[in-house]
């Protein structure tokens, strides 16, 4: 920029295939090369090959993303420490477990205040004559369950039963809309069939969120991304955590040892709204306490009971005919209960699917025994000695409700 | 409607239909209406503007051009006030009025106006004012039909954001208007997908890392935070812009309009000097011809050599935004050109070869990734404390991950190559397994790298 003459460099030798300037004034010439692209047609495309390279592209770039994200090649490398990765790790346990377990399989669903632990649960076998297997993963819905099952269970007759725990059997709205929220998504992205798109899509709210729903389900890279980025920062990290996962991760989590802290001391006084908590409490404690056990009141308008009845009425059709039964649990609510009088609760679909033939519901209250603090270890999740209280609790309801096995 | 939405994809979608669609006589209409109709989906209220403008560039040029040699001067100084007019009240008042009401001891707000920065006003301003000056100086004729003059003004692919476009290289093209062949609508289309990958899977990724730096530069970093963030800013204006331009340029092909390249490498520069001759070549080359020369140029000495420079600069500075930052901006790049000259003395430039060449490109960049401290950040202040921690003591946390990196290398080895054997010109013009493969690489590149759900705006859109 700003030089006037001809300039002895690449540039120049560039800019000489394009068109000079001559330009005038104040009576002073000066010789300008204007960068100009040139318009010249290359000889060796034709219109005809245009158009196939194009379609070419796009049918190897289609190819590329069901062989890389279909297939289930890439999920089987996701990290193991995200969502992906635990709803495959959990996917590939359960399927690998399948047939070592016989026919009186129950499989539990939930996300991570479902708190039993299943190896304290199958030490009652003997008694119940059920195994107890947990496919939940934390932070998963009546989505995700859906999409879990449909490909650990294709024939709907795998297991004996399939328990799902909810927080409530009424619905509560408490601001959180997962109907505006993509996140899920990466969980069960890899399961995601190109049939699904569409529904999928429009079980979202709004046309933006539809179409991202829609490009992550038809174009699985897109969802993929961030866990492909961090494979790109630290290959060998990411390959050493994919075969520690596949190795140690199924025994390690049936051999989980729950958390042995506790909010035991914890009181809330619903009035002034306001905590006390015990001494050395954690953050951690603290905020699940303020966050999710004293969340404001949200306005009711029917989300929650919407999307109960959209992703379970899916899970029904999947086992409609099926002798599996399908059983609700009422999780324990918290370390310390929410006053009653706060939400004016206008629906219990939980309680309408009660009339399905196949669906059960577990006593309302049969796990109220747990709402202590001293069984919570925070604001949400049941400790190590809740977790112990818990399963012996739901083996004797899974077994009341489902008879002797068989 | 930024390029880089599906709205804007549907748009140019129907727009190229109803293009080639209709008789070749209605053609510039359509593209007319499809460009009035892309600057009305902004802002309607500015249709009326951009219609004004249009028609006192079209009657000064037809009257500049029928006056006696007496009468012309005035006549131009009439048609570029009237663009000064326009974009000094829309960008610079409020500027203006600020550091008067300073000046008077006041509030800053004191005497400001809640405007509205008009989509493209400094570009369409400064091709309204080539053209003009072009007519004046009788080395373009006066456009006849006003159809033609203001589709030039507005055509939407270049219209937000370049490239400035000359009336010669755009009138060329429209009469007579010639339907690009194969090849030329292949070069378009891959330098569409080009430039959208590199705004989706480059800037915007770097974006990122520079939106989370100076979201909080107060909370301090140190060198290494600032360095990484300034560097990422360097690569994502880079990616953004010449992404952006890449679209336009692709798109314009599509229609048959052949546009100047704007953008060469200009991270392979080895001396400020040529990384003017690289980096907007539309603006630096607008800039010496209606700027830089007119006021002398090199040829009155030394001096005025520096002090055109310098002045050239500047405006250049204070052309991208209303603000002391962009001023200091271009008063830096004014001062490195005019220190470069005074090294070179009377030697003509030259492109350094050999052992130096590597060497003179790094400190070139991280001369230019300095001077954009300014260019970046929201205020003096904050470009104090940027340039503070970039040479501070403490070392901080470096924020481009590895990925980020392995991406910057990608793009500087192909720019290497680009460099050596014109490889993006070879490709467009290679056979048609290479253009599928090419154009295969940049979907995949899209899918696996490009920012989908954020929503960030091209850095060029605001000027």
């Amino acid at each position: 920029m700003l030089e006037c003459g001809v300039r002895p460099n690449r540039i120049a030798l560039e800019n000489a295939q394009a068109s000079t300037l001559r330009l005038r004034h104040l009576g002073v010439r000066y010789n300008i090369s204007l960068a100009e692209v040139s318009t010249a047609a290359p000889p060796s495309l034709d219109r005809r090959r245009i158009v196939c390279a194009c379609l070419a592209a796009v049918a190897a770039f289609l190819a590329f993303d069901a062989l890389i994200f279909r297939s289930g090649l890439y999920a089987g490398i996701t990290e193991p420490n995200s969502t992906a990765g635990a709803f495959e790790l959990t996917y590939r346990r359960e399927l690998q477990k399948q047939s070592e377990l016989g026919g009186n399989v129950v499989v539990t669903l939930g996300d991570s205040r479902f708190g039993y632990l299943p190896r304290q649960a199958n030490e009652l076998t003997a008694e119940s004559g059920y195994v107890f297997r947990h496919a939940g993963v934390a932070g998963g819905d009546a989505r995700t369950w859906y999409y879990m099952l449909r490909d650990l269970d294709p024939t709907a007759r795998r297991y004996r039963a399939v328990v799902f725990g909810v927080n409530d059997f009424d619905d509560e709205d408490t601001g959180y809309q997962p109907d505006t929220d993509l996140g899920p998504m990466h969980s069960f992205i890899g399961h995601l069939r190109l049939s699904d798109v569409l529904e999928f899509a429009r079980s979202f709210r709004g046309a933006a969120l539809q179409w991202s729903a829609f490009r992550g389900s038809v174009l699985k890279g897109f969802v993929y991304q961030s866990d492909f980025h961090a494979l790109l920062s630290n290959p060998l990290k990411r390959a050493d955590d994919v075969r520690m996962g596949r190795e140690d991760w199924p025994q390690w989590t049936y051999d989980y040892e729950e958390d042995p802290r506790s909010l035991a001391g914890l009181s809330i006084d619903w009035k002034l709204w306001r905590a006390a908590f015990p001494p050395g409490a954690d953050d951690v404690q603290r905020e699940t306490v303020r966050d999710i056990l004293m969340r404001p009141v949200a306005r009711q308008e029917g989300v929650v009971a919407e999307f109960r009845r959209r992703w379970y009425g899916k899970i029904f059709e999947h086992y409609r005919g099926s002798p599996t039964r399908i059983i609700f649990v009422r999780l324990a609510r918290g370390p310390v209960l929410r006053p009653q009088n706060l939400v004016v609760k206008r629906s219990s679909s939980v309680r309408e699917f009660a009339a399905l033939p196949n669906v059960a519901l577990a006593q309302e209250h049969f796990l109220d025994v747990l709402e202590r603090p001293d069984y919570f270890k925070d604001g949400t999740h049941v400790n190590r000695e809740g977790a112990a209280q818990f399963a012996p609790l739901l083996v004797r309801e899974v077994r009341r409700i489902l008879g002797p096995a068989q | 409607m930024p390029f880089n939405t599906v709205q804007f994809f549907v748009f140019l979608a129907v727009a190229l239909v109803l293009f080639y669609v209709s008789p070749q006589a209605v053609r510039k209409y359509v593209l007319l209406a499809a460009s009035y109709f892309f600057y009305a989906f902004w802002n309607p209220r500015f249709v009326p503007l951009l219609l004004t403008l249009s028609a006192i560039d079209y009657c000064a040029a037809l009257w500049m051009e029928r006056a006696p040699a007496a009468r012309r001067k005035p006549l131009l100084i009439l048609g570029l006030a009237a663009n000064l007019a326009f974009l000094g009240f829309f960008k610079y008042f409020n500027f203006l009025s600020g550091n008067m009401a300073l000046l008077m001891g006041r509030l800053p707000e004191s005497f400001a106006f809640d405007i509205v920065l008009p989509l493209g006003i400094s570009f369409h301003t400064l091709q309204s004012i080539s053209y003009l000056v072009d007519v004046y100086r009788g080395e373009q004729a006066a456009i006849r039909n006003p159809i033609d003059y203001a589709l030039f003004i507005s055509f939407f692919p270049q219209l937000v954001a370049g490239p400035i476009v000359r009336a010669r290289v755009f009138f060329r093209d429209l009469e007579p208007w010639r339907a690009p062949d194969a090849g030329q609508a292949a070069e378009g289309l891959f330098l569409l997908v080009l430039g959208l990958v590199k705004k989706m899977a480059f800037a915007d990724q770097f974006a990122q890392v520079v939106d989370s730096y100076f979201k909080n530069v107060s909370s301090g970093g140190g060198a290494l935070t600032a360095w990484s963030a300034m560097i990422a800013f360097s690569l994502q204006i880079y990616f953004d812009f010449s992404g952006y331009t890449d679209m336009a340029i692709g798109m314009a092909k599509l229609f048959g309009f052949h546009f100047p390249v704007n953008f060469r490498r200009p991270y392979l520069s080895s001396s400020v000097t040529e990384f003017w001759r690289r980096w907007h070549i539309s603006l630096s080359t607008w800039l010496r011809d209606y700027l830089y020369i007119p006021m002398g140029g090199n040829r009155e000495g030394r001096w005025k050599t520096y002090r055109n420079l310098m002045a050239t600069m500047l405006l250049g500075g204070l052309w991208h935004g209303a603000s002391w930052n962009f001023v200091m901006w271009g008063g830096l790049h004014g001062v490195m050109l005019s220190v470069e000259r005074l090294i070179r003395g009377n030697r003509r430039y030259e492109e350094v070869r050999g052992w130096r060449y590597w060497p003179q490109v790094a400190l070139t960049f991280a001369l230019v990734t300095m001077t954009r401290v300014f260019f970046r950040a929201a205020n003096f202040t904050e470009s104090v404390q940027v340039l503070g921690q970039m040479f501070g003591g403490v070392a901080g946390r470096w924020l481009l991950e590895p990925w980020h990196l392995y991406l910057a290398a990608v793009s500087f080895a192909v720019a290497v190559v680009e460099e050596r054997y014109q490889a993006t010109d070879k490709l467009m013009r290679a056979p048609a397994w290479a253009y599928a493969t090419a154009l295969f690489a940049m979907l995949v590149c899209l899918e696996l790298f490009g920012v989908v759900d954020a929503s960030i705006p091209f850095v060029y859109f605001q000027f």
